[in-house]
C-alpha cells in the first residue's frame, strides 16, 4: 500500500498566491510515501514546502521554473509499476493523447505523468496510462482561465492502482476514484 | 535493639547468598554451582540447556523445601541422595526423585477427566517440569484459558482460535485491502469489463467518502495513520525483545516469525483495548508466555501458540492492567500504590532492613520496585529462573498480585546482609542488577512470609 501524491501547474508566486486552504489541511506530512511533481512550482519555497510533505520528491522542468536543474523526464519504479514524470510543454500538440503515448512508448512505462494542461485527465491506451493531475492551485493556463484545482494521490498496492482524484468545485473538495489493474504479462 | 521485629529464623545463615555457611553444604555448593551456568544456557535457546539449569537448581533447593513438601519422608531420603548427585555437577545426574514424583503428579492430575485445579495449584506452586509440553499446558489451565473439564479442550480451543484469526483479520488489514472488501460488497465484482483498451477511464464514486487524506474521525485511512505511531512502537520493542534468545531475536526465518507472532497479538491488542493501547514492557510479560506455549512438543498445539498466547496474555494482564495506565498512577489501583504495599510488608517482616532503606539511605522503592512489579520479574533474572517464578506466580491461590509482592518482598530480605551494608549508591546498583539467586529458595522464603502472622 504506496500512497503517490501527483501534484504540479502551481505557478506560486506568478499566477496564484498559495494552494487553496481546503487542500492544504488534507496534505499533513506522514501519510505520503512519494511525490511526483510536474512542474511549473515555480519558485524555492514550493519546492521546500512539498519536501517537508513528503522527502522522496520527485520533480520536472516546466517552462516557468526558476530551478533551471531539474529533469526534463524522470522515471521511476514503485512497487510493480513504472512511472514516468514529463512537464508536457515539450510535447506537441499540448495535451495531445497520441502524442503523450507516443513519449510514454519512449520512457517505457507503465504510467506517465504529465502536466502543463491545467486540466484533470486519465487516459488509457495499448501503451499504458496516462495521468494529468491538473494544477493544484487553479491557475489559469494558456487555453483557459476556468481551471479547477485538482491533484492526484494513487494508492499503489500489489498489481492494481488506485486514483483518488481530488478537485475543488465550488468551493468544496470532491474525491473520485479510479480503478485500473496492470495486466500480469509485462513488456 | 528493632530485633524483636526480625524473626529469628530470618538471622540464620541459610538466607545469605555470599557467604557459604559450614552448616550446609549442598547450599554453599550450589549457589557457587548456580553463578557459573547462569550465564552459559540463556543465549541458546532449545529446552535443553534450560533443563541442565533448571535441575541444578532444583536438586539443590531440595534441602531447603524439605519442610513445605508434603512427602516429608521422601524429602529426608532425597536429602541423602542428593548430596552425591550433585557432586557430579547436576547436569549429568539424572531428575531427582522429587522432580520425577512431581511430574508424574502433575501428568496423572492431567490425565484425569475433571481436572481438580487446587490440587494442581498446590503441585504447580512447588514448581513444574521443564519436559513434555507440562508448563504449557499447566499454564494455559491456571489462567483459565483452558477449562478444568478435558473433554471440552477441543471445542474451546477451536472457538478461540477462530476468535483470534477473526480478530486479526478485521484489525491487522491496512485500509486498501479494507476498502476493497467494502467495494466488493457493495459492488458486484466487474474489474473484467472495465478493462477498456483504449479511451478514457471512467471515474467512479467514492465508497462512503473515504479517501487516503479524510481527517475524518471515523476514516479508516485516518485511523490507520493514528495507529501508525503505535505500531510503531510495538515493533521496535518487539525486535528488542531478549536479544540474545535465539528464539526471539536474529535474523533466522524463526525469529522473525516468532516476532511477527509477538507483534500482532500487541496490534490487537493495543487495538482492541483502546483504554490503555500498547505501553512498553507488556512485551516482555508476553514474551514468556509466547516461548512455553510455542516450545510446546504437540503439534496441535505449537500451531495455535499465537491465539493461545493472545487469550492468555489478556488473562495475565487483567490483573496488572492498572500499573501500566499512567492516569491511574496515583490511584488506589495504581503503581504507586502497590509499590506502597510492597512497602509495608517489608516492614512488617523485616522493620530493620525498612528502616535502613526507607529512613537512612532513602532509597525510594520506585527506584527498584517498579521494573520488579510491573514486568513481573521477568528482566530481574533469567529467562529460565523468570519460567520458575512464574510457575510460582500463575499457581498461587492467593493470586498473581499478592504472590508477587510476596517475591519481591523475599528477594529484598535475602540479600538483607549487603542492604545493610550499603549506602545509597550501592543499594541502588545492587537492586537494580538483582545478583544471581537460588530461585527455590527464593520462592521458600516468599512462601513463608505468607504464614507469618501479620501486626
Amino acid at each position: 500500500m504506496v500512497l503517490v501524491l501527483a501534484i504540479g501547474d502551481l505557478h506560486i508566486p506568478h499566477r496564484a498566491a498559495d494552494l487553496p486552504p481546503k487542500f492544504k489541511s488534507m496534505l499533513v506530512p506522514g501519510k505520503i510515501q512519494h511525490i511526483i511533481c510536474t512542474g511549473n512550482l515555480c519558485i524555492k519555497e514550493v519546492h521546500d514546502y512539498l519536501k517537508s510533505l513528503c522527502p522522496d520528491l520527485h520533480i520536472t522542468r516546466g517552462e516557468f521554473d526558476e530551478e533551471s536543474h531539474y529533469p526534463e523526464t524522470k522515471t521511476l519504479t514503485i512497487g510493480q509499476f513504472k512511472l514516468g514524470i514529463c512537464h508536457g510543454h515539450q510535447v506537441i500538440p499540448w495535451g495531445d493523447l497520441d502524442s503523450l503515448a507516443m513519449l510514454q512508448r519512449q520512457l517505457d512505462v507503465d504510467i506517465l505523468v504529465t502536466g502543463h494542461t491545467h486540466q484533470f485527465k486519465a487516459y488509457k491506451h495499448e501503451g499504458g496510462v496516462v495521468i494529468n493531475p491538473g494544477s493544484a492551485t487553479g491557475a489559469y493556463s494558456s487555453f483557459t482561465y476556468d481551471v479547477n484545482p485538482s491533484f492526484v494521490l494513487m494508492d499503489i498496492d500489489g498489481l492494481r492502482v488506485v486514483v483518488y482524484v481530488y478537485e475543488l468545485i465550488d468551493g468544496e473538495v470532491k474525491v473520485d476514484k479510479i480503478d485500473f489493474k496492470k495486466t500480469a504479462t509485462t513488456r | 535493639m528493632v530485633k524483636k521485629k526480625v524473626p529469628d529464623w530470618l538471622n540464620s545463615s541459610l538466607w545469605s547468598t555470599t557467604a557459604p555457611s559450614a552448616n550446609d553444604p549442598p547450599l554453599s555448593r550450589s549457589s557457587e554451582d548456580l553463578s557459573t551456568p547462569t550465564a552459559a544456557p540463556v543465549p541458546v535457546t532449545p529446552p535443553k540447556p534450560q533443563v541442565k539449569d533448571h535441575k541444578e537448581s532444583r536438586t539443590s533447593g531440595i534441602s531447603n523445601t524439605v519442610n513445605r513438601s508434603n512427602n516429608n519422608n521422601n524429602g529426608n531420603n532425597c536429602n541423602s541422595n542428593v548430596a552425591p548427585t550433585d557432586d557430579n555437577g547436576g547436569s549429568s545426574a539424572g531428575p531427582s526423585p522429587e522432580d520425577i514424583s512431581r511430574q508424574a503428579q502433575l501428568l496423572t492430575e492431567l490425565s484425569r477427566k475433571v481436572i481438580n485445579m487446587r490440587e494442581l495449584r498446590r503441585i504447580a506452586s512447588q514448581g513444574i517440569p521443564d519436559g513434555a509440553g507440562i508448563r504449557s499446558t499447566v499454564w494455559k489451565l491456571l489462567l483459565g484459558y483452558l477449562p478444568p473439564d478435558r473433554s471440552i479442550w477441543s471445542t474451546e480451543l477451536a472457538k478461540k482460535r477462530s476468535q483470534y484469526k477473526n480478530f486479526k483479520d478485521e484489525l491487522l488489514m491496512n485500509p486498501s485491502e479494507i476498502t476493497r472488501r467494502l467495494e466488493k460488497s457493495t459492488v458486484c465484482d466487474n474489474d473484467e469489463p472495465k478493462s477498456e483498451s483504449v479511451g478514457m477511464l471512467s471515474r467512479s464514486e467514492i465508497t462512503h467518502g473515504e479517501h487516503p487524506l479524510s481527517l475524518g474521525k471515523t476514516s479508516i485511512w485516518n485511523q490507520f495513520f493514528q495507529d501508525s505511531e503505535i505500531i510503531e512502537q510495538i515493533d521496535r520493542d518487539v525486535k528488542r525483545t531478549h536479544p540474545d534468545m535465539h528464539f526471539f531475536s536474529g535474523d533466522s526465518p524463526l525469529a522473525k516469525s516468532n516476532q511477527d507472532a509477538l507483534r500482532n497479538i500487541l496490534i490487537v491488542f493495543a487495538k482492541l483495548n483502546q483504554g490503555i493501547r500498547y505501553v512498553q514492557g507488556m512485551n516482555e510479560i508476553l514474551a514468556p508466555l509466547f516461548y512455553v506455549f510455542k516450545n510446546d512438543p504437540d503439534e496441535e498445539m505449537t500451531a495455535g501458540a499465537e491465539a493461545d498466547t493472545f487469550f492468555c496474555f489478556v488473562e495475565l494482564l487483567s490483573g496488572f492492567r492498572d500499573h501500566f495506565c499512567q492516569q491511574l498512577d496515583n490511584s488506589v489501583v495504581g503503581i504507586r500504590s502497590t509499590i506502597t504495599k510492597l512497602s509495608l510488608l517489608l516492614k512488617q517482616n523485616d522493620e530493620e532492613l525498612w528502616r535502613h532503606l526507607e529512613i537512612t539511605t532513602k532509597v525510594n522503592p520506585q527506584f527498584y520496585a517498579f521494573r520488579w512489579i510491573t514486568l513481573l520479574l521477568t528482566q530481574e533474572f533469567n529467562f529460565a529462573d523468570s519460567l520458575h517464578i512464574w510457575d510460582t506466580l500463575l499457581s498461587d491461590p492467593e493470586g498473581p498480585q499478592e504472590t508477587l509482592l510476596r517475591i519481591c518482598c523475599a528477594m529484598l530480605i535475602l540479600i538483607r546482609r549487603r542492604i545493610l551494608a550499603g549506602d545509597f549508591t550501592s543499594i541502588l546498583k545492587l537492586l537494580q542488577n538483582y545478583p544471581p539467586t537460588n530461585i527455590s529458595h527464593l520462592l521458600y522464603v516468599a512462601n513463608k512470609l505468607r504464614s507469618q502472622p501479620s501486626d
